[in-house]
C-alpha cells in the first residue's frame, strides 16, 4: 500500500540490496517462545540456508514473512517496507512458498494447480498463464505431466510441480520449507536439481533444509538456528568447516555422522 | 379386495403428491445447501460475532421441532405482517430447518481438508473466499456427498410434515384418499411405500454420483 515515504530502515546504508530485514522478531505459541529476537538480512539474489534442531524455530521464521504466522514483537521489511503496511495478499505474490508437503490441490490437474493464482489474482488471460505455464512445466522437466492429477505424480513431481506453481506468480523471494524432508531418498537429488538452477538465475531464496550437501554447494550463506535464536551465520566454509559456537558443532557431528 | 382396488385407483393421484414431495425437497435441499454453506463457513469464523450467529442459528433449529417451525413460518409469520402460502411456507420452513443440519456438515467437511490447502492458496496470494471457493469448498463437497445425500433423504421424509398446513404434498394426498374411502391401512401402506422407493432411489443415485467422483 506504502511505496515509499514511511520507509525505516533503521539506517541502513546498502538498503537497496536489501530485500529482506528482519529485526528482533519475537513469535509465541501461547507461552511457549518459539523466536526470540531473530535478526536477519537478505540481500537480494541471495540464497540462504537455514539449519538447526527441530523445534528450533526454523520453519516459523519462514512462515512469518509471508505471514502464514503473526508475529508478537519485532518488524520484518520488505524493500525497506515494514510488511505490516502491504496489502498481505500482495505481499504474498512477491514471496514464493514451497512446502514440505508439497500441499498442491488434488482435485485440480497440474495445468490447473499452475494457472489458478495468476488468473484469478493476478487477472492474467488464461491462454497467456497457460503458455507461461508450459516454459515452467519444461523447465522443472515436467511438461508430459500438464494433464496429470496430483496423486499421478511422484514425490519429487509433485515438488517440482509445486516450485512451478510458486513462479508462476514471478515472486521476488522463493521460501523453501523443509522441501525435501518428505522424499524417497531417490527423489530428492531431482528437487534439488531445480532449486540449484533457480538459485543460478539469480532468484532469492530462503530454504530450511536437512540437506548439507546442497547448502554447500548453493548457499551463500548459511544460518544455524537454534532454540529460537540465530547461533551463528556465515559462509558455508565457515559453518559446515570451521562452526565456531558449541551448538552447532554438536548439530552438525549429529548431522553428518 | 377394496383395499386394494381402492389404492390402485388412487395410485395416479398419489403419485401426482409424490411428485410434490420431491420438488419441495429438491427446493428446499437447494436452500438448505446455499444457507447450510454460509453458515458452516461462518462457524468457523474467526469474528466472534459471526461465529456466535451461526451457532446460535444452528443450535436453536436443531434444538426446536420441525412440526413448530413449519407452525411458525405459516401461522405465526402472518401476525408479523409477513403471510407466505403452504407451499413457500412449506420451503422456507424446511430449507431453513436442512439448512442448521447442512451447516455442521459442510462445517466438518472444511475441516476435513487438511491445513495446508489453505495455506498454500493464500501464499500464492489468493484471498481467503478465492480459498474457500476454489480450493477448500470443492474439496469439501467431494468428501461430504454422502452426508449430504443422507440429509436429501431426511428431509424427503421430513416433508410429510408439510402436510399440517395443506401442502398437497404425498401425505396430505393420501390423507384425502382416506377420507373418501375409509381405507386406512392400505393407503398408508402405500404412502409408505412409495415414500421408501424415493428414498430408495435418492439412495442409488448418491452412491451413484460418488463413485464416480471417486473415480474422477
Amino acid at each position: 500500500m506504502i511505496e515509499e515515504s514511511v520507509v525505516n530502515t533503521g539506517g541502513i546504508q546498502s538498503a537497496k540490496e536489501i530485500i529482506i530485514k528482519i529485526e528482533g522478531l519475537v513469535k509465541r505459541f501461547g507461552k511457549l517462545e518459539v523466536l526470540k529476537g531473530v535478526n536477519l538480512e537478505v540481500k537480494r539474489k541471495e540464497a540462504i540456508v537455514i539449519i538447526g534442531p527441530s523445534g528450533g524455530g526454523k520453519s516459523t521464521l519462514l512462515r512469518c514473512v509471508n505471514k502464514l504466522e503473526e508475529y508478537q514483537g519485532g518488524k520484518i521489511y520488505l524493500d525497506g517496507v515494514d510488511i505490516d503496511q502491504y496489502d498481505v495478499n500482495k505481499l504474498r505474490t512477491r514471496i514464493g512458498m514451497v512446502f514440505q508437503q508439497f500441499n498442491l490441490f488434488p482435485h485440480m490437474n497440474v495445468l490447473q494447480n499452475l494457472i489458478l493464482a495468476p488468473t484469478k489474482v493476478k487477472n492474467m488471460p488464461e491462454n497467456e498463464a497457460i503458455e507461461k505455464a508450459k516454459a515452467l512445466l519444461s523447465r522443472v522437466g515436467l511438461l508430459d505431466k500438464i494433464d496429470a492429477y496430483p496423486e499421478q505424480l511422484s514425490g519429487g513431481q509433485k515438488q517440482r510441480v509445486a516450485i512451478a506453481r510458486a513462479l508462476m506468480m514471478e515472486p521476488e523471494i522463493m521460501l523453501f520449507d523443509e522441501p525435501t524432508s518428505a522424499l524417497d531418498p531417490e527423489l530428492v537429488g531431482e528437487v534439488l536439481d531445480v532449486m540449484k538452477d533457480l538459485a543460478n538465475s539469480g532468484m532469492t531464496m530462503l530454504v530450511v533444509t536437512h540437506e548439507m550437501g546442497f547448502a554447500t554447494d548453493v548457499a551463500d550463506r548459511i544460518v544455524f538456528i537454534s532454540q529460537g535464536v540465530i547461533e551463528e551465520e556465515g559462509t558455508p566454509v565457515e559453518i559446515l568447516k570451521n562452526p565456531k559456537k558449541q551448538r552447532t558443532k554438536e548439530f552438525l557431528r549429529r548431522i553428518l555422522e | 379386495m377394496d383395499a386394494i382396488t381402492e389404492l390402485l385407483k388412487s395410485f395416479p393421484f398419489l403419485l401426482l403428491g409424490a411428485w410434490e414431495t420431491l420438488k419441495l425437497t429438491a427446493f428446499s435441499v437447494g436452500i438448505g445447501v446455499i444457507l447450510g454453506t454460509f453458515i458452516g463457513m461462518g462457524r468457523l469464523s474467526k469474528v466472534k460475532f459471526i461465529n456466535y450467529l451461526c451457532t446460535a442459528y444452528v443450535e436453536f433449529l436443531r434444538g426446536t421441532p420441525l412440526l413448530v417451525q413449519i407452525s411458525i413460518v405459516y401461522f405465526g409469520l402472518p401476525q408479523l405482517g409477513i403471510q407466505l402460502a403452504p407451499y413457500p411456507a412449506a420451503i422456507t420452513a424446511l430449507g431453513l430447518n436442512s439448512g442448521a443440519y447442512i451447516a455442521e456438515i459442510v462445517r466438518a467437511g472444511i475441516q476435513s481438508i487438511p491445513r495446508g490447502q489453505y495455506e498454500a492458496s493464500r501464499s500464492l496470494g489468493l484471498t481467503h473466499w478465492q480459498t474457500m471457493r476454489y480450493i477448500i469448498l470443492p474439496q469439501a463437497f467431494r468428501n461430504i456427498l454422502p452426508a449430504l445425500g443422507n440429509e436429501f433423504i431426511t428431509l424427503t421424509k421430513d416433508s410429510s410434515l408439510a402436510s399440517v398446513i395443506g401442502v398437497s404434498e404425498l401425505m396430505r394426498r393420501g390423507q384425502f384418499v382416506i377420507s373418501r374411502t375409509f381405507q386406512t391401512f392400505s393407503i398408508y401402506f402405500g404412502i409408505a411405500f412409495i415414500y421408501f422407493l424415493m428414498t430408495f432411489v435418492i439412495s442409488r443415485i448418491v452412491r451413484y454420483i460418488e463413485r464416480r467422483m471417486a473415480t474422477a
